[in-house]
């Protein structure tokens, strides 16, 4: 093997970046947070073994299952609306009397490719107790003013509106294609046994999308378990009132970079990996189960 | 693409020799904006031909930047600029060099002694060097005291209200007046963080003891934050938001206890304001919020060097200069005196603002902080964000945060 390996050493070097890349950048971090996980570390004096206290610590920390719970209530708030959203703005995008698609698809996707921080600070002034534009509309109708950033569900609100801004137009993209890839002559046979639209829609659209919608769960569910930038910059380190903002990373991030517990932050790591493992499989399943 | 970058990464090829024929000692500094003023970095080039001195300005999370390079052990700076944060470093006061061993003590008594304090670790190294420092006062209203019918010069509001309950009473006067709209301060955290620095002791005693949560001084600071919360003084605008800044600009905030460099951060949130505040004395005592150090880092070759740079850049002429140039108050009293410390501002309507700052600078109680005072603050302010936004029973809160603090301490 070695000599046939050394035989297409131009080749081997011409992908090694990549492999040489990942190994530093990817495979060593990711086993250094292993080891670190086991330690006590402040970041800059001597690592201390620690043993399990920091999983230990973790499972019994408030704070952090409040994180967790934070997280699937914002992943709930922010997921449903955004794919219920994207699969009808498909749906639009599709119909053959929509003039000018591209400029719909581009103008859809563009959410997704603004900074996050500009637009955590749109919706701070948006979403603000005092001053706040929504606050401006409710009060213009009569209605009384809602504390949004000093309310628990408030804030889950406000991040999650968010979530869906920028990723409900990625969303609909992603189903654009996969509409764009079911044979149109499924709906003309169809017709022809006299079938409605919505009769066609759940019929023939939805299980034969089944793969995509599954794809964009996956990828919803892995995305709003690691969301941190959004309540990060609305309602800062801390999570805000209540702590109603604190998302599991969210958590990691001052654990280990303001209170300089980083063997904890990686423990903190792992714990978060096995739940984003755990509620993946369980997504699958779900969607899975519906065509057996 | 990638190619280059590994290159680049790794330097294969070495740079110029010019050691050889050079005698000039290379040094790096870093700071963030606004700490030190560039022109005197660029006078220092004159001032120390022998030195090579490159000063970098380091942007975004400071300390996070400088702590994952301690961390990495490489690419570090000889001299190092550091907030009031520098206590988290004290357990890595090995990674410093120890000014009283490059000669800081001779100059010990041109500086404040409770600054000088805060940049000694408990086993008596000098790690910080005193840069500039945040006494604090009262800022207030001038316009809004007077129609609620309160003392509005500030000698007779330094006078009258020089408790936290003649503070709160003057906010209950306040709101009577203005029916509401206006409250007497921002925030709950801002209240328990300046009846904490007016004391002597934080959390900790400096063997790393833990005082306790019933310590007196943190009974007080959370008792009068809750009553300043239960009479309805508050604004509830946290520092640093547009919130706050609308606030104070539209006059919905009467007065709140800040430190000097909370001047310029006013200037810029509410202009509209201007000509209408003053300064006096802080209710209930001085402390002190914020200010800067420089250290040497150990990885530094020429230390002494360093060092001299260090003491010639805060030197007390120096911290006068940067006064007037970036609004950086002194930490050596000397210069208290010097006319530039007591020039009219326009701002303050034409109140001499820097005697008061002085007075407060010179009267701040020594207090030792530990590494661990900013994970036990944070927890304790978080906790009274929530009696102060939702309402929360303060009692089952101090129980709880208690709690945690003790958990906090376990690990």
């Amino acid at each position: 093997m070695w000599a046939r390996m050394w035989e297409h050493r131009a080749l081997y070097v011409a992908i090694s970046p990549f492999y040489i890349l990942f190994a530093v950048f990817g495979l060593f971090p990711i086993g250094f947070s292993l080891y670190l996980a086991f330690h006590k570390w402040d970041g800059i004096g001597v690592m201390t073994y620690n043993g399990l206290n920091n999983f230990k610590y973790m499972l019994t920390d408030a704070e952090f299952w409040q994180a967790v719970g934070n997280t699937f209530m914002i992943w709930i708030y922010s997921t449903i609306p955004m794919l219920f959203f994207a699969l009808i703005i498909a749906f639009l995008l599709h119909a053959p009397f929509v003039k000018f698609r591209t400029l719909f698809r581009v103008g859809y996707f563009l959410p997704n490719v603004t900074s996050i921080v500009a637009v955590a600070i749109i919706f701070g002034a948006l979403f603000a107790n005092n001053y706040g534009f929504l606050n401006y509309l409710l009060q213009s109708v009569g209605l009384p003013v809602v504390e949004w950033l000093n309310a628990p569900w408030g804030i889950k609100v406000a991040i999650s509106s968010m979530v869906v801004w920028r990723w409900t137009g990625y969303n609909a993209v992603i189903y654009l294609a996969g509409l764009q890839s079911i044979p149109q002559t499924l709906y003309e046979a169809a017709k022809i046994d006299g079938a409605s639209a919505i009769q066609s829609f759940f019929r023939i659209t939805i299980p034969m999308l089944r793969p995509v919608i599954l794809f964009t769960v996956i990828t919803s569910t892995i995305g709003g378990m690691q969301l941190f930038t959004e309540p990060q910059v609305l309602v800062g380190n801390d999570g805000g009132a209540g702590a109603a903002g604190m998302t599991i990373v969210l958590y990691l991030y001052r654990e280990s970079f303001i209170n300089n517990y980083f063997g904890y932050g990686a423990a903190v790591g792992w714990g978060m990996f096995l739940i984003i493992a755990l509620f993946s499989i369980v997504n699958w399943k779900l969607v899975q189960g519906k065509s057996s | 693409m990638v190619c280059v970058l590994l290159i680049s990464g790794c330097s294969i090829w070495p740079g110029q020799d010019d050691s050889a024929n050079n005698k000039k000692v290379t040094l790096t500094l870093w700071y963030w904006n606004r700490s030190i003023d560039d022109k005197l970095i660029a006078r220092a080039k004159e001032k120390f031909p022998n030195i090579e001195l490159t000063a970098q300005k380091i942007g975004g999370d400071f300390k996070a930047k400088l702590k994952t390079t301690l961390a990495a052990r490489s690419g570090e700076p000889d001299i190092v600029a550091l907030n009031d944060w520098i206590m988290e470093l004290f357990p890595s006061e090995d990674r410093f060099y120890n000014l009283y061993d490059l000669g800081a003590g001779d100059i010990e008594e041109q500086y404040l002694p409770w600054k000088w304090k805060q940049g000694v670790t408990p086993s008596g190294q000098m790690i910080g060097f005193p840069m500039d420092t945040g006494p604090t006062a009262l800022f207030y209203r001038e316009d809004l005291f007077n129609e609620a019918g309160l003392p509005s010069d500030p000698d007779d509001v330094t006078r009258q209200i020089n408790s936290w309950d003649a503070y709160a009473a003057a906010g209950e006067q306040i709101k009577e007046k203005f029916g509401g709209k206006v409250f007497l301060t921002d925030n709950i955290g801002s209240v328990y963080n300046q009846v904490l620095s007016q004391g002597a002791e934080r959390y900790f005693r400096p063997d790393g003891s833990f005082i306790g949560m019933d310590s007196a001084l943190v009974r007080t600071s959370w008792d009068t934050s809750i009553a300043f919360k239960e009479k309805g003084l508050l604004a509830n605008a946290d520092g640093w938001t547009p919130g706050w800044n609308a606030a104070m600009n539209n006059g919905e905030i009467a007065s709140f206890v800040g430190a000097v460099w909370m001047k310029q951060v006013l200037q810029e949130a509410a202009p509209d304001t201007s000509g209408k505040w003053r300064v006096a004395r802080a209710p209930g005592g001085d402390g002190n919020n914020g200010g800067s150090f420089l250290s040497i880092l150990k990885s530094s070759e020429h230390p002494q060097e360093a060092f001299e740079l260090v003491r010639w850049l805060q030197s007390p002429e120096n911290q006068l200069e940067q006064y007037q140039t970036l609004n950086l108050f002194p930490s050596a009293p000397g210069v208290f005196d010097d006319p530039a410390m007591k020039e009219e501002e326009p701002f303050f309507g034409g109140q001499a603002t820097g005697p008061v700052f002085a007075e407060s600078a010179q009267q701040v109680p020594d207090a030792f902080f530990g590494e661990r005072y900013p994970s036990v603050h944070n927890i304790i302010t978080r906790r009274l964000n929530d009696v102060a936004k939702q309402n929360a029973d303060p009692q089952q809160v101090w129980t709880d945060t208690v709690h945690r603090v003790e958990r906090e301490l376990q690990r």
